[in-house]
């Protein structure tokens, strides 16, 4: 009877314990795992934002590494790491397309001229399904592409200096 | 007076919750002419989380992305996807999280299963519990 009586308190302290440890591990909640990790890019075909053609991802990825960065006017976020964009840009070896979601082309224009243009390219997501398509869900989003067209990070939120650091390590290290 | 006054804020509550449940974010232009095919929307979509307000389902978030996929399920219901492709379309881009109710997997069994366990658990302790009331008793 004794036995069985110590099965309540164990159970219970089990879960404290379970709930205690996942209190403290590092995880965020908010932060949902790329199901396109280690997966192809996902195609697509649309209008540019500069230059008066369509841009073809299956003519852009796959032929060196290439940076993914969905951005808008209207997200604040997206001017804060603006400045780590334009770091990247400044090196060698990485191509920046900057896909604009949801955005009005004439202010995304202004807004490039005013903080100056890190994108090689900058394909327009008018309608959202592109972002749907890469398993995006709020903007800012980055993702970085090998020379194999193969989607190896993924970051959701503005750039901070910790993820800037974390992404040039990764560019330097992947093929 | 006092009284009343409570009354009338108690009936105000009940009255808001009543109709909080009815609630949804389905707008007029996003509604299907085909009254099965949206049917099927409105019950794909309860079981789609929203990814930004996490705990609501897209059919009642007013979040942007919610909107967006609301449309998306509709668009692929009219091009004549089943539900299991509509399913499998998001959760390939979202992830098992994206589904309100979770699939039964290995790496979801404890989930499902701990419920019966508790139950179980819980019945044999009433059980004992009882066997050694009748004893003390007699």
């Amino acid at each position: 009877m004794k036995k069985q009586v110590l099965i309540i308190p164990f159970i219970f302290i089990l879960i404290i314990l379970s709930f205690f440890y996942l209190l403290i591990i590092d995880r965020n909640p908010a932060e949902i795992p790329s199901q396109l990790l280690n997966k192809n890019y996902p195609n697509f075909e649309t209008d540019l934002l500069l230059k008066e053609k369509k841009f073809i991802a299956s003519e852009e990825f796959g032929k060196g590494k290439v940076l993914v960065n969905f951005f808008a006017t209207w997200c604040k976020p997206c001017r804060d790491e603006h400045i780590y964009i334009k770091n990247f840009s400044d090196k060698n070896g990485i191509k920046i397309i900057g896909i604009n979601y949801k955005d009005d082309p004439k202010k995304a224009k202004k807004w490039l001229k005013k903080l100056g243009n890190p994108y090689s390219d900058i394909p327009l997501d008018k309608n959202g399904s592109i972002a749907i398509d890469w398993g995006v869900y709020g903007i800012p989003e980055t993702f970085v592409i090998n020379s194999k067209g193969t989607i190896k990070y993924r970051h959701v939120g503005p750039i901070t200096n910790e993820v800037y650091k974390k992404i040039n390590f990764l560019i330097e290290k992947i093929q | 007076m006092i009284i009343n006054r409570n009354f009338i804020f108690i009936f105000l509550f009940f009255l808001i919750q009543f109709f909080s449940f009815t609630t949804h974010s389905v707008e007029p232009e996003e509604v299907l002419e085909n009254e099965k095919q949206e049917t099927r929307a409105r019950n794909i979509s309860k079981n789609i989380r929203c990814m930004i307000c996490q705990n609501q389902s897209i059919d009642e978030s007013n979040a942007a992305i919610a909107k967006d996929l609301r449309i998306l399920i509709r668009n692929k219901i009219k091009e004549g996807n089943s539900d299991k492709e509509i399913y499998k379309f998001l959760t390939d881009r979202y992830g098992d999280f994206i589904l309100l109710k979770p699939p039964v997997k290995l790496i979801t069994l404890m989930l499902w299963l701990i419920p019966f366990i508790l139950f179980i658990v819980g019945v044999f302790i009433l059980f004992s519990h009882n066997k050694k009331s009748k004893n003390n008793k007699i």
